[in-house]
């Protein structure tokens, strides 16, 4: 069954399968270690959570500050939402095996930064491509769960959105 | 007949230009970001209307790139930050 969410005002209420709310759940401890495990720019997933602002290499001491002005913003907002995501996911109610969880407007952001952090560190591991969609996953490859994984998201993730665009 | 001498503009100088020339800040297609995560945030971050969030969006999508706003360095970077936070790979530059 499908994720649903429904504008009630500024809220969003999303219901949840079981399965879906235990996957989620996996989440936050997934991107926590992608925003702090390996912070080298040779990374290519945090490189892609944190990029450089110039390509200019003749800026590159404007880029230094930059990083340094920045990047524990950056860092501390992302961790922020995912504490958000653990404590809205705690407080589901259950209702006939399915969870529904109200969510206000920060913390709609917070999922939806959260999944997209999610995505991107997948989605790089995985090395996806624009047309990953339309291919077919050999279900004997050993990244076979993480792909089902990303599309999962994926598909959460522009429900959510398209709720949000209305 | 007219016989009114053509009108030619002065040139600009490289300093005259490097004075108010903005830098552009430019998001890049990338194969994770939804297309319609990419709407809302150009209309979250920016005010844009729908119409102008899309046409940018396309524009990254089929063209690699798309400058999104433009504006003082502190400017450039401030947004730089925020479409950052939001997940879009975005980078300023000044053009010459």
């Amino acid at each position: 069954m499908s994720p649903r969410f429904d504008r009630r005002g500024d809220a969003v209420v999303v219901t949840l399968e079981a399965n879906e709310v235990d996957l989620l759940r996996t989440i936050p401890d997934e991107v926590r270690s992608a925003l702090t495990e390996s912070p080298s720019k040779d990374d290519p997933v945090y490189n892609r959570l944190f990029p450089s602002a110039y390509l200019d290499p003749t800026e590159e001491s404007a880029e230094q500050e930059w990083q340094e002005l920045v990047h524990p913003e950056l860092l501390q907002s992302r961790l922020a939402a995912l504490e958000l995501v653990v404590a809205t996911l705690d407080r589901a109610v259950t209702k006939r095996g399915r969870a529904e969880v109200e969510l206000a407007p920060e913390e709609v952001e917070a999922w939806l930064g959260v999944v997209n952090d999610a995505r991107l560190t997948l989605g790089t591991r995985l090395g996806v491509t624009e047309d990953a969609e339309s291919e077919a996953i050999d279900p004997s490859d050993p990244q076979a769960p993480a792909h089902a994984v990303y599309g999962w998201l994926t598909w959460f993730e522009n429900d959510l959105v398209e709720t949000l665009l209305g | 007949m007219s016989t009114a001498p053509l009108e030619v503009e002065e040139p600009l100088t490289d300093e005259a230009i490097g004075t108010d020339r903005p830098w552009l800040v430019i998001v890049w297609n990338d194969p994770v970001n939804l297309m319609s995560y990419v709407v809302y945030v150009f209309q979250k971050l920016f005010g844009y209307s729908r119409e102008k969030a899309t046409r940018l969006m396309l524009q990254v999508h089929h063209d690699g790139k798309a400058a999104v706003s433009e504006g003082t360095r502190e400017k450039a970077e401030a947004d730089v930050a925020r479409l950052h936070a939001h997940g879009l790979w975005a980078t300023m530059e000044h053009p010459s």
